[in-house]
């Protein structure tokens, strides 16, 4: 079976915040909760990247391991998910978590989070596919349907790349040996100190 | 110029081979059923994380560490408390519950010397009952809770399933953070009542403990409270104080906490709870089972004169006046330091 | 193969302050679902007062999933790049929105605004009703009550005033359809005080770029750079205004290795992508593109062979370039020699290469300048007419572009024709209307003269938007119409992205009557202490009718209705219907326009337009043609836009303007402006012969030069009748097309005829002429660099002074010298420029009520470099105060960051409804704030218009900034 997993270039994110509207809209995600976020180092200076975070359903998921109430579960496609109805927002996952995936609904008094919700890959969660339960809690199931996260799908500069880990290699692959041929251009200046005035 | 350009082309080319030979070790293991395939992104966020300078960035996201790109310390705090924490934690439990049990089956029930003389002395006042009885019911209460969450994955989902467990969980979650701060308050309040009769007194508490408190062979001096009750009592306002402090801070995450905060918070708090549950064994079996006719004395506030003069005789001296008190059975002589063997033969 | 456990019930065990899970209970609207599963909490005032009666939605069973799913295309409403948008419709409700993979210019690619459009099908905090400010509060009245009042008012000022006392502001998020209706609504009126944002947007590169070699539109497109070798943007920031350009851009840079050059005062988003970055203080991007002309000429790399046969005029430039050698260049714009050197360098040396600008280089008093000079390098090194060449002018608004072609400016009429009497003449025959009644709608009177003769008001430029507030403060006296401003129609514009706020909210105070025509309350509503005469009337968006939209490339896409308008909104071209009947004018407007109940009908206007704009060629593109491309998005190919088979076989995606002939003629587009390549009929272009033919015994024609398949093998001017007959191809006509062309040239001949037999000979209709790159006619006819009025740099103004105030300009006194004369430098010494976020569009109401948007841009922010931040006292997220030397001032957050140089500060311009420190947000209809307010930026942006076409200078002004 195919194993899902996002990829941005950073190379090709601008921050244009396309991959989290997207998110926003197709799952109906709510004020306070990002499942998908934009972080930009270096920002306004040389060497600026952006990379586009989420869950990144990892095959060693550390939320998995944490949960104390073994809520999630990973599909066969790879893809990490977990279950709110078993949830307790402890808020562990979040602290495993290394791209700081699991989002709260709330932030107040004695630990109280609400259900943890976190990017799906738009695959929804445990209910039945397509169903309001699911609709409501997880948000749209788009790999019901054989397409894929509408991050990815809408991404401006196709910098997010979503899939088969192969494919999605294989077309990484591609880019970086088009950006090393950039090298072969005499033409161009390299010399990356002077860039800036 | 053109040093630098081929320098960096060379470079270039080495990261583009190396970026096309993926790495089968450095990935995680595959699980099983499903085919190998390397994952795009590992290299990049290895990347990441080897970077030199920050990997914390901005981002257009209000919350706490939003901007943060990888949060390193979770994995640290992970790999702690799944393979350290967990299986530690109940390893001692066991043990230690093991010991109390050998305990019991070597010595029995420990009776009085001389048995009951009838005579009731007041130790406790009702102050200082309803404090430690709220303090120990908040302690087991918040104990068993914290210890459902610690370790109720590995032993209780079996016992009540997924959903079962979710909800027992979420009860013990929901007990734990409210009941929290509530001991905190009962604990300072435990402390002002009994701190006077817990100062040290080296030259009686060190006798005492090197005789084994009268565990095997003959009691020591004792004050009000022996030095084992003293132990207690500070290694319970103590830790308790650590566990309390960071329960605020993992109770309260109102404040901006980071992850990194939380995580470290978490840990000492768990180490402290677990030590201060292991611990509570030995006080709770002590303060109970372990010895006859010390449980109503917390129950009541009153003890038995001979009880009294057991095991804090210091104590008994002085107050054995103010409760009007008769020399008892014989055998025992008012002002005796020295004590018989209490084995009850 | 799901690994799934099964539930039964949804619990929430724990208390939660926001949402956790929910189940949803059968027989819900889908609409009312989503009304309680998004948006609401945080930032702002929340819960809306609406109640299910007052929406008109058809409530839909949810129990099965929702019912079939419609799927509507149409093209996003945010900016010109003009992606497409796949709408998934289920009862009425728009619930679902998929990737338009097959649409040629964004492949199913958006911007955080595009992917978030369906929202507008939800939304909540907008127009719902018309409204009415009765002694300071909003009051609901009735569409009738509305146009009733607003009509007689009109009528009233009309009778007191004149006509030109009103002013018509229209917009650049009008279809076609409606922006030509509401131009020839203001021409109904009477009056030529009708525009729209272009002014304050492209205007300048308009006025520059058409009088350079013809047409002021974007030459190529954004597909079109795969094929470009190299790429220069100045004051050009892709990354936040248009994201899709750079899936485009970075294609070439990938795949060509065409280096990427930016220019630009902030080291962008787009800049750090950029293989040469050059920091050019704000204001001078004439000297730093003289300067690298100063090495093009210098190393012989310019094209001599194209400059020799279609460029005149470059000798002049090449004299003034020659006072742009390397040190003056860095003195005046701060890059060194070596950045300049290498910039130029990659340009020439990688062949053909594009140009992009956009604010950065329009919005300045020498803005026609700066876009002239744009032009001059792009010629000079022969990058137009070539594939991957030209110069790629992306515009602003969804259809900004088609607005200024359908004439909704104070200058011209639909299709650049001008205001002489002949264009007025032509539009009152396809208008059907006869040219004395349209001549008597206007005041009688003539406030100026031209040689020495009286001009008729009909024939001078109105008072552009820029200048509004001057056009109600000024004294009547020194305007050139009878009388001020005494009510203003804000249809679609809002105010807070013109500059001089503080004069604004003066002038709307003094106003009769304001009236918005807005789907949102815009900052009109709340930025002034208006009591009364105030009315909001609810305008649907363009996702709730349909109609046709010109994208920055030239390209129309149709745009099909996705859902019904919500509330009480009516789409704006049945509100100009309304109240064109209210006038007593709809009978004229609307002779040979079909209107259903009160709604015209849009494929009838889009044939009026046909038949009318000879001029761009809008006379191609019918609504069967852009239906056919619209349902065939697939078949175009990506490079080219070219459809290869398939129903629309051999267009180009959207016909791109120009089209020529009748749509019968089916003309394919014309992709790349100026590409003498490909035959006229194929696609290729000329430039125009429209500055005459001959200039101090040079020909203005082109030499040697001409397009593919032509018959005559040169330069040659534009037809007409008579060079049909001269040329021997007058019977090439037909008996119907002989007697329309009778008399008449490519531009009046409503048969098309003399179009059609000119392209059949392979010629351009408008003629084969050289680009000049020096316009005789303008202020500097070469272009020069001149300070800004506000400038930090005192020590140039002697060298680069500003222009001479002038008495009377677009009807209004304008100043330039007297404002420049005064040094701020000391009380003010960061310099002051705006720019855009990607989040936000525009004035900024429409997004912020956006909360999917919103919530990534909560804080209206000033961006300060460390050091001028360390100077003051400043901290990162402190609030600090930006005053300006027009006594404004804004209380912004300061974002403390490198991206600015020392010395200079940016802010967005997007904020609105606080005012100099004042939370409006309560003056707002109830229910109808948006999420996020802030200051508007140009409420403290200060005075300074460009010398041809009063575009505002909100690109460098000064400030002080001081903690709050």
């Amino acid at each position: 079976m195919a194993r899902m997993k996002f990829y941005c270039d950073a190379e090709r994110c601008i921050e244009c915040n396309a991959c989290v509207t997207a998110c926003k809209n197709v799952n109906n995600v709510p004020w306070g909760v990002n499942r998908r976020r934009v972080v930009t180092i270096n920002d306004g200076e040389q060497g600026e990247r952006s990379l586009s975070v989420a869950c990144m359903h990892c095959s060693d998921a550390p939320c998995a391991a944490v949960c104390p109430v073994d809520c999630f579960y990973t599909t066969g496609d790879g893809i990490v998910l977990h279950d709110k109805d078993i949830c307790i927002g402890c808020g562990y996952c979040f602290y495993a978590c290394p791209f700081g995936a699991p989002q709260f609904p709330a932030e107040a008094a004695f630990s109280t989070r609400g259900k943890m919700d976190k990017c799906t890959f738009c695959a929804g969660g445990p209910e039945d596919d397509h169903s309001p339960a699911e609709y409501s809690k997880y948000g749209s199931n788009r790999i019901a349907d054989g397409k894929l996260p509408l991050c990815a799908e809408m991404c401006s500069t196709k910098a997010l790349l979503a899939g088969d880990a192969d494919v999605v290699s294989d077309i990484y692959r591609k880019r970086v040996i088009n950006r090393g041929a950039s090298a072969f251009d005499w033409g161009v200046n390299f010399n990356k100190q002077k860039l800036q005035g | 110029m053109r040093i630098h350009t081929l320098l960096f082309v060379v470079c270039l080319l080495a990261s583009v081979f190396q970026v096309q030979a993926a790495n089968p070790q450095s990935a995680p293991p595959p699980p099983p059923n499903s085919l190998f395939t390397s994952n795009p992104g590992a290299e990049l966020w290895r990347e990441v994380r080897q970077r030199e300078g920050d990997i914390r960035g901005t981002t257009q996201m209000k919350s706490t560490d939003a901007g943060v790109l990888i949060n390193t310390s979770g994995q640290k705090w992970r790999e702690y408390r799944m393979q350290n924490l967990i299986p530690k934690a109940a390893v001692a439990i066991l043990v230690i519950l093991g010991i109390i049990a050998l305990f019991r089956v070597i010595r029995g029930k420990i009776p009085m010397s001389g048995g009951r003389s009838g005579i009731k002395i007041l130790r406790f006042t009702t102050n200082q009952r309803v404090a430690h009885w709220t303090t120990a019911i908040l302690f087991v209460i918040l104990g068993l809770t914290g210890l459902t969450l610690l370790l109720g994955r590995n032993f209780l989902i079996p016992v009540f399933g997924a959903e079962g467990f979710s909800y027992l969980a979420t009860g013990a979650k929901f007990l734990h953070d409210y009941l929290g701060p509530l001991f905190a308050l009962s604990l300072t309040w435990l402390f002002v009542l009994f701190v006077h009769g817990n100062m040290p007194k080296p030259s009686i508490d060190l006798k005492w403990l090197m005789s084994g408190g009268g565990m095997f062979g003959k009691h020591a001096h004792a004050q009000c409270y022996n030095a084992g009750e003293k132990f207690w009592f500070w290694l319970a306002t103590l830790g308790g104080l650590v566990v309390v402090i960071s329960g605020l801070v993992l109770d309260f995450p109102i404040f901006g906490q980071t992850r990194a905060t939380m995580e470290f918070y978490h840990l000492v708090h768990s180490i402290a709870a677990v030590v201060l549950i292991l611990v509570s064994f030995g006080h709770i079996y002590m303060g109970t089972a372990a010895l006859e006719g010390t449980f109503e004395v917390m129950q009541t506030g009153y003890c038995d004169a001979n009880w009294a003069r057991d095991h804090h005789d210091l104590w008994y001296e002085k107050v054995k006046d103010s409760a009007g008190a008769e020399p008892r059975q014989a055998g025992i002589q008012p002002g005796m330091a020295q004590r018989e063997s209490t084995d009850s033969t | 193969m799901m690994n799934k456990l099964t539930k039964t019930s949804c619990t929430v065990a724990a208390p939660v302050a926001r949402q956790a899970c929910r189940s949803v209970p059968d027989a819900i609207s889908r609409r009312t679902f989503l009304r309680n599963s998004s948006l609401m909490a945080g930032g702002a005032a929340l819960a809306s007062t609406l109640t299910p009666t007052m929406m008109k939605r058809a409530d839909a069973a949810m129990s099965e999933g929702g019912g079939k799913i419609t799927e509507v295309k149409t093209i996003c409403t945010h900016c010109a790049v003009g992606c497409g948008v796949l709408a998934e419709v289920q009862n009425g409700v728009w619930t679902g929105q998929e990737p338009a993979f097959d649409h040629p210019i964004n492949k199913g690619a958006h911007c955080a605004k595009g992917a978030s459009i369906r929202e507008h099908g939800h939304g909540e905090r907008r127009l719902k009703y018309p409204t009415k400010l009765v002694d300071g509060k909003w009051k609901k009245i009735s569409w009738d009550e509305a146009i009733n009042e607003i009509g007689d008012k009109l009528l009233e000022i009309r009778q007191k005033s004149g006509p030109d006392s009103v002013f018509w502001l229209g917009s650049a998020k009008h279809s076609n359809e409606q922006a030509y209706l509401f131009r020839k609504f203001a021409a109904m009126w009477g009056t030529n005080n009708v525009d729209h944002q272009a002014r304050i947007c492209h205007s300048t590169t308009v006025a520059g770029v058409a009088n350079t070699w013809g047409y002021g539109a974007m030459t190529n497109s954004m597909n079109d750079i795969h094929q470009s070798r190299s790429m220069l943007l100045i004051g050009s920031n892709p990354a936040e205004a248009h994201p899709i350009a750079l899936q485009h851009i970075f294609k070439a840079k990938e795949e060509n290795n065409a280096p990427l050059i930016v220019i630009d005062p902030r080291y962008t988003r787009t800049a750090s992508h950029a293989d040469h970055y050059l920091k050019i203080r704000p204001g001078t991007d004439v000297p730093i593109i003289w300067g690298m002309m100063w090495h093009i000429f210098e190393n012989g790399w310019e094209d001599k062979l194209f400059i020799r046969q279609r460029v005149y005029g470059m000798d002049e430039v090449m004299k003034e370039v020659k006072n742009w050698n390397p040190a003056e260049v860095e003195r005046v714009t701060g890059v060194p020699e070596d950045q300049v050197y290498a910039a130029t360098k990659a340009m020439a040396d990688n062949r053909p290469g594009t140009f992009v600008w956009c604010m950065g280089g329009t919005q300045h008093t020498i803005g026609n300048n700066n876009t002239r000079a744009y032009c001059a390098f792009q010629l000079a090194l022969g990058n137009m007419g070539v594939s991957g060449g030209g110069a790629n002018i992306f515009r602003g608004h969804d259809n900004v572009q088609g607005a200024t072609d359908l004439g909704v400016l104070a200058n011209t009429l639909p299709g650049y024709y001008g205001l002489s009497a002949g264009s007025w003449k032509h539009w009152s025959r396809v208008w059907d209307l006869d040219y004395e009644w349209v001549k008597g709608q206007f005041d009688g009177g003539s406030y100026e003269q031209k040689g020495g003769k009286d001009v008729h008001v009909m024939n001078t430029s109105g008072i552009p938007v820029s200048r509004w507030i001057d056009g109600v403060l000024e004294d009547p006296a020194n305007i050139a119409q009878k009388d001020n401003f005494k009510a203003v129609l804000f249809w679609g514009h809002a105010p807070n992205s013109q500059t001089r706020g503080v004069e604004q909210k003066k002038a709307l105070e003094e106003l009769e009557m304001v009236v918005v025509i807005d789907p949102y309350p815009t900052v009109t509503a709340v930025m002034s202490d208006r009591k009364n005469g105030t009315y909001l009337l609810p305008a649907a968006t363009q996702m709730e009718t349909y109609g046709s939209v010109t994208a920055s490339n030239r390209s129309f896409q149709w745009r099909s209705k996705v859902i019904e308008p919500l509330f009480e909104s009516l789409p704006d071209h049945t509100i100009m219907y309304k109240l064109a009947n209210k006038l007593g004018l709809a009978d004229q407007m609307f002779k040979n326009i079909q209107v259903n109940g009160d709604e015209p009908l849009v494929e009838d206007v889009l044939r009026e337009i046909n038949r009318g704009m000879w001029t761009i060629g809008y006379t191609g593109q019918s609504p069967e043609r852009l239906k056919k491309h619209q349902e065939n998005w697939g078949t175009f190919n990506y490079d080219t836009l070219k459809a290869e088979g398939g129903p629309a076989d051999g267009d180009y995606y959207g016909l791109p303007w120009p089209s020529w002939g009748t749509p019968e003629m089916n003309h394919p587009g014309t992709p790349i402006l100026y590409d003498t390549s490909k035959s006229v009929a194929d696609g290729g272009l000329t430039f125009r012969a429209r500055f005459g033919v001959e200039r101090d015994g040079t020909s203005l024609l082109a030499e040697g030069s001409y397009g593919r398949g032509s018959e005559i093998k040169d330069g040659y001017p534009e037809f007409s009748a008579d060079v049909l007959k001269k040329l021997g191809w007058w019977d090439d006509l037909t008996d119907d097309e002989k007697k329309a062309a009778d008399g008449k040239n490519w531009k009046t001949d409503l048969s098309g005829g003399i179009q059609r037999v000119a392209i059949k000979h392979g010629c351009s209709p408008f003629g084969n002429a050289k680009a000049r790159a020096i316009v005789w006619t303008f202020p500097d006819p070469v272009p020069i660099h001149r300070e800004p009025l506000y400038t930090s740099r005192r020590d140039l103004v002697e060298k680069y002074p500003t222009y001479d105030d002038r008495k009377s300009f677009w009807r209004l006194p304008t100043r330039y010298k007297s404002i420049q004369d005064v040094d701020h430098t000391k009380n003010y010494p960061i310099i002051m420029t705006s720019g855009r976020l990607v989040e936000y569009e525009g004035g900024g109401d429409e997004t912020r009520s956006n909360a999917w948007l919103a919530e990534l841009q909560q804080d209206m922010f000033v961006e300060i470099h460390p050091r001028d931040a360390n100077n003051a006292g400043i901290k990162d997220g402190e609030d600090v105060w930006v005053e300006s030397p027009e006594n404004a001032k804004i209380k912004v957050k300061a974002m403390v960051t490198r991206r600015v140089g020392a010395g200079v500060a940016f802010m967005p311009f997007h904020f609105g409804g606080h005012f100099q420190g004042k939370d409006l947000r309560s003056k707002y209809p109830e229910g109808a704030d948006p999420y996020i307010l802030g200051e508007a930026a140009n409420t403290a942006f200060t005075y300074g218009y460009d010398s041809v076409t009063q575009m505002q200078e909100s690109k460098c002004s000064l400030c002080r900034i001081t903690k709050a």
